[in-house]
Formats: C-alpha cells, structure tokens, sequence
C-alpha cells in the first residue's frame, strides 16, 4: 500500500532524490564549476517539486476558453508562475558564482577547492 | 499627503531598491557623489521607519497590500511591533555604517569599485527591510535570496584572493540555505493552498494533525536552510572567512544586521505559521537548545585562538549568535525579550568592534591583537569606545550587554532550566579572556615616551563609532522603553 501511493506521487519522490544528488554534488564535489552544476540540480529539483503541486490529473492548461466543457479542470497556475521567479533566481546565482570562479581562476591559476585550500 | 502616508511601508523598500540601481549607472559619470546619494537614500528609509514606529508605538500594526491586491491573493507587508524594531534598527544602523565607509572605502576597496559598492549596499538594505516587513512566504525566499546575493557582492568588493574565495564559499552555502527554505515553502504550501503567513497559520491549525512528518520534515528544512544563513553553529563555517576579509563596513552590516534578519524571519516562521505551542513541544526546540549551547562556548573558544583581530570578532559573532538562539528556544517570554534585545544590542557592539577595527586598520595598518601596544594613546576615542563595546561584550552592569545576560538568566529561571545561567555566566568570563588582553595591551603595557594626541582619521570615520557606543551605554543604563516595547512585540507572537 505504501510503494502504491510512492508510485502514485513519483513526481515528488523524483524532486527529493534530485535534491539530495544536488546537494551531495555541492558538498562533495572539489571543481568549482560541478558545485555550480550542483546548485542548478537542487534548484530544479525544488521547481519541479512546486509544479508536481500545481498539476492536476487531467488538468488542463489555466486558459480560459470558452470552446472546453464548463466542468473543465485547469491546472493551478499560481505555483508555475513563482518558478517563473525562481528560475531567475537560480540563474543570477549561477551567473554571480561562475563570475566567482573566473575570478579565482585568475588569481589561483586552478578551479579545484583543494588546490586553492593548499595555496592559501 | 494621505496617499502618502498609505505608501509608507512600500517606499521604504523601494527608495532605496530604485536609488541602488540608479546608482549603479551613476557612479559611471560621477563617482565622488554616489556615496551622498546613498547616504540620503538610507536617511529618509530611516526618516520613515521613525515615522511608522511611531505608529506602531500608538498602538496600530500597519497592513499594506502591494499594488492593490488584498491579501490572500497580492503581496502584503505587515508593520507589527518586532518589525517595527527591525525598521529602525536596519535603517539607523546601516545610515551609521554608510557615514563610516564615506572615507575609509578609498583605502580598502580598488577606486573604481566605490560607487558601485553603494549599490551592493543600497540592494541588501532594501531586501533586508522587505524581508522583515513582509507577510509573504514567497516574498520572503525572493528577499533572503537577493540578500545573499547582495551580501556576498559586499564581501567579494574588496577584490583580494581571500575575499573572493571567501564570497564563493558563503555564495554556495547560502544558495543550500535558500533551496532548503524554498522547499519547506512549497511543503507549506501543498498543505494549505496559501502564501500569506496569517492564511498559511490558520490552514495549518485544522490540517497539521493529519501530516505529522510533513510537519517535522518542514521545521527541519527551515531551521537547517535559515540556520546556514544565519550561521547556527555547525552551519557558521562560511562566517569568519566572509566576515573577517571583507572591507570593514561591510564587515559591519554582515556581521551586525545581515545574520539577524534571518533570524527574525526563523522567529516569524516559527512563532507565527506552526504557533508558539507547536514550536514549544517540537524537539526541534531543544535541538536549537543544544545547538545554541555549542555555539556559545565553541564561538569563544575558537575566537580565543585567533590573532587576527577581524577574525576574533567573527567568531565572537558566532558565540553571540548563539545567545539570540538560546533566548529564543528556552521558550519563555523573557527569554524571547533578551533574544529581541539582543539582536538590538549585538547590533551596537558589533558594529563599534568592526567600525573600531576599520579605524584601527586606517590609521596605523595593524590588524594582529599582540601588536596593539600603545594605541590607547594614539587613538584615544577609537579605543575608548572599543573599551566600551568589549565591557558590554563581557556583561558589565551599566553597558548594554548586561541586560541581555539578565534577561537569559530570568529566562533560564522561568524555563526551570538554572543550568544555562552557568553556560552565561562562563561565556563571559571567556569574553572578558579575549577581549581584555586587547584593551589591556592598548592602554597598560606602552612604551615610556607616549603621550596622548588625538586619533588621526576622518571625523566622518568617528562620529559612527562614538554612536554606536553611546548606543551601547544607553541600552545599558535606560533599558525599560525598549523593554517594555519589546515585551508587546512578545505578546504578539506567542499571544
């Protein structure tokens, strides 16, 4: 009954496990730019956990056309429209980090973590 | 004037939102005047906060529905008692710090970067007062994630090769954080359909039996995603570096105002959206307990190792951090009012030890503790507030931080808990071990042919410190307005 219903809401089993990968991917990992790459993972992961929330089965999209059925069912559209948000977000933080990394790269000559820890 | 005075509480986000990225395109004409501007911009935020505080102080929480859309539906910013406090605090602190960095920028960040740097400052600023205003739990994420990425960009300014190694740790940390947060966010909102905190509390009062481990799995996500941000002691690892090798006022608003407002926020999300009594009976309560015991005696004793002066007094800032945590989780309504006073009066402190600092570093290029010797004489104003800064660290009756410690002890009392006010009273004497040699040194131990001249730097660098210390004495010696303010903020929350 249990694996049923994990089956049933695979949508937010899948976000969880893209979120502990990307997680793990920014704690583990020594080059710079898989940290990153790390930090896209985790985000997406969350957007596609907020968009599981919004669906609905047999939903359709939150557009208003008078030519559908009246007992139609759209889909929520409110938590689509905060990933909106959300991907801006990610995508500032990934473009102010990689400008991060360029930088350390000039001074340090390496991108990985360990390198730059022993050159300190 | 009446449509004004409804605009208030959005103006003193946006004032300074639109004067920072107009300024990022002037300083590319006129570089000398961006720190005027800014100045400006941050008086009359500050000018307004005094105005709505007044409000408050009459007996009014001030609502305020973003371009018209009322509140279950639009963004709402919600003016109560504690965000009030954190009005004026943010404001006047950060004005403080702005007169300091009018002068002592030139001398720490490269020329070109020093009008842009009013912009990373201005940007922070706004978020910082949208996070404490806000009602909206979205809104909030967006304002915790613009904050981050504001304070980082004050911390890698500098352009040095620790600055910037330490911004890139403190960026992915505090991106773990937000991504922690953003997914509690989502948790509360499939469960209660709502964005508004008010909505999502009272959702939650009628589902939360039905979702036992969803709730738990969200107070974690919180605590672990602000935790990080607001360095919870195993979580601080980003903080000394951050803290100790940006320029010094950044150094100040980071250290001083940046890691409260998340706190403020945990404080909002706990005692507003679960309810005082959820959080009461969680073990999340004690799991902060522990945590904030840690930080305390590990703050100390690892700023007790340090010789770097700026990183001495970030590490003191993890242990003091621990002091707001503690208050907040003994769960006791005096423990709560000295974790609000504390957030206050660490602000003072901490901004007088960094700005302090910062003057040192201008006038003589010393930043170890051991080569002090003398100093007291060379620069008598800076180190006298210094003094004053490190006795109300230590807990001296009469200094700010005497109340607080009082305050933790009641709390402790009323918690049936009297093994803290041991915790207390040895993190002071661990205080006084790392703060005294240095007072000592400067004053006592110089060679014979000193006299006494006045500090060489820019009286714009002074005034700010000497604020800041009379800001310290005042809440030593005349606490109960801020008190008994501070006490209706309390009631509020846990009712």
């Amino acid at each position: 009954m249990e694996l049923s219903r994990l089956l049933l809401n695979y949508p937010y089993f899948i976000s969880i496990i893209l979120f502990c990968l990307g997680c793990l991917c920014i704690l583990t990992q020594h080059n710079l730019v898989k940290k990153v790459i790390g930090i896209n993972i985790m985000e997406t992961s969350i957007f596609l956990f907020f968009i599981a929330v919004g669906n609905i089965d047999g939903g359709v999209a939150p557009i208003y056309d008078p030519a559908l059925p009246a007992d139609v069912i759209y889909i929520n559209p409110l938590t689509s429209t905060l990933m909106l948000t959300g991907i801006v977000v990610s995508f500032s933080v990934t473009a102010f980090a990689l400008a991060i990394i360029v930088k350390l790269y000039q001074f340090y000559g390496t991108i990985y973590a360990q390198d730059i820890m022993r050159m300190r | 004037m009446e449509h004004f005075q409804k605009l208030m509480p959005f103006s003193v986000v946006m004032i300074p939102l639109i004067v920072a990225f107009m300024l990022a395109i002037f300083a590319r004409w006129k570089r000398e005047f961006c720190a005027y501007i800014a100045i400006a911009a941050v008086a009359y935020g500050f000018y307004i906060s005094y105005l709505l505080t007044l409000r408050v102080m009459a007996g009014e929480v001030i609502h305020y529905a973003v371009s018209g859309w009322i509140a279950p539906w639009g963004i709402e910013l919600v003016i109560d008692e504690l965000g009030a406090m954190m009005l004026l605090l943010l404001t006047g602190c950060s004005l403080v710090i702005l007169l300091f960095s009018m002068k002592s920028l030139h001398k720490e960040i490269p020329e070109q970067a020093t009008g842009w740097y009013y912009t990373l400052y201005l940007l922070t600023l706004s978020a910082m007062i949208g996070m404490v205003i806000t009602n909206d739990l979205f809104n909030l994420y967006v304002m915790v994630e613009v904050t981050g990425l504001g304070a980082c960009g004050l911390v890698v300014a500098k352009g040095e090769k620790l600055s910037t190694e330490a911004s890139l740790r403190y960026l992915l940390l505090a991106t773990l954080g937000s991504g922690f947060l953003l997914f509690a966010i989502g948790f509360l909102y499939q469960v209660t359909g709502n964005l508004n905190i008010s909505y999502v509390a009272a959702e939650l009062v009628q589902v939360r039996e039905q979702y036992p481990f969803l709730m738990w799995a969200t107070m974690s996500f919180i605590t672990v995603g602000l935790g990080v941000k607001a360095a919870l002691f195993p979580l601080h690892i980003w903080l000394p570096d951050a803290h100790s090798s940006a320029p010094s006022s950044s150094s100040a608003i980071l250290s001083g105002l940046v890691v409260k407002v998340y706190i403020v926020s945990m404080l909002r999300i706990y005692f507003l959206v679960f309810g005082f009594e959820v959080f009461h009976e969680s073990y999340m309560r004690y799991l902060i307990l522990l945590l904030a015991s840690m930080a305390i005696l590990g703050g100390s004793l690892f700023a007790f190792v340090q010789l770097n002066l700026k990183r001495r007094l970030a590490y003191s800032t993890v242990a003091q951090i621990g002091y707001i945590f503690l208050g907040f989780s003994l769960g006791t309504s005096w423990g709560i009012v000295a974790a609000l006073l504390h957030i206050i009066i660490h602000a003072f402190m901490k901004i007088c030890l960094f700005l302090s600092a910062g003057a040192i570093y201008y006038q003589t290029g010393r930043k170890k503790v051991t080569h002090f010797s003398g100093l007291g004489y060379q620069m008598p104003v800076t180190m006298a507030a210094f003094t004053v800064a490190a006795l109300s660290m230590v807990g001296i009756p009469l200094f700010g931080g005497f109340i607080t410690k009082y305050g933790l002890a009641m709390g402790s009392l009323e918690a049936n808990n009297p093994y803290f006010i041991i915790l207390i009273v040895l993190s002071g004497l661990l205080n006084a071990a790392y703060y005294f040699p240095i007072v000592w040194q400067a004053y006592f131990t110089s060679s014979h042919n000193v006299k006494l001249e006045f500090d060489k730097v820019p009286v714009t660098m002074l005034i700010p410190i000497v604020i800041m210390a009379l800001g310290i004495l005042y809440m030593g010696i005349f606490p109960s307005g801020t008190l008994d303010f501070l006490e209706r903020a309390v009631s509020r929350m846990i009712l």
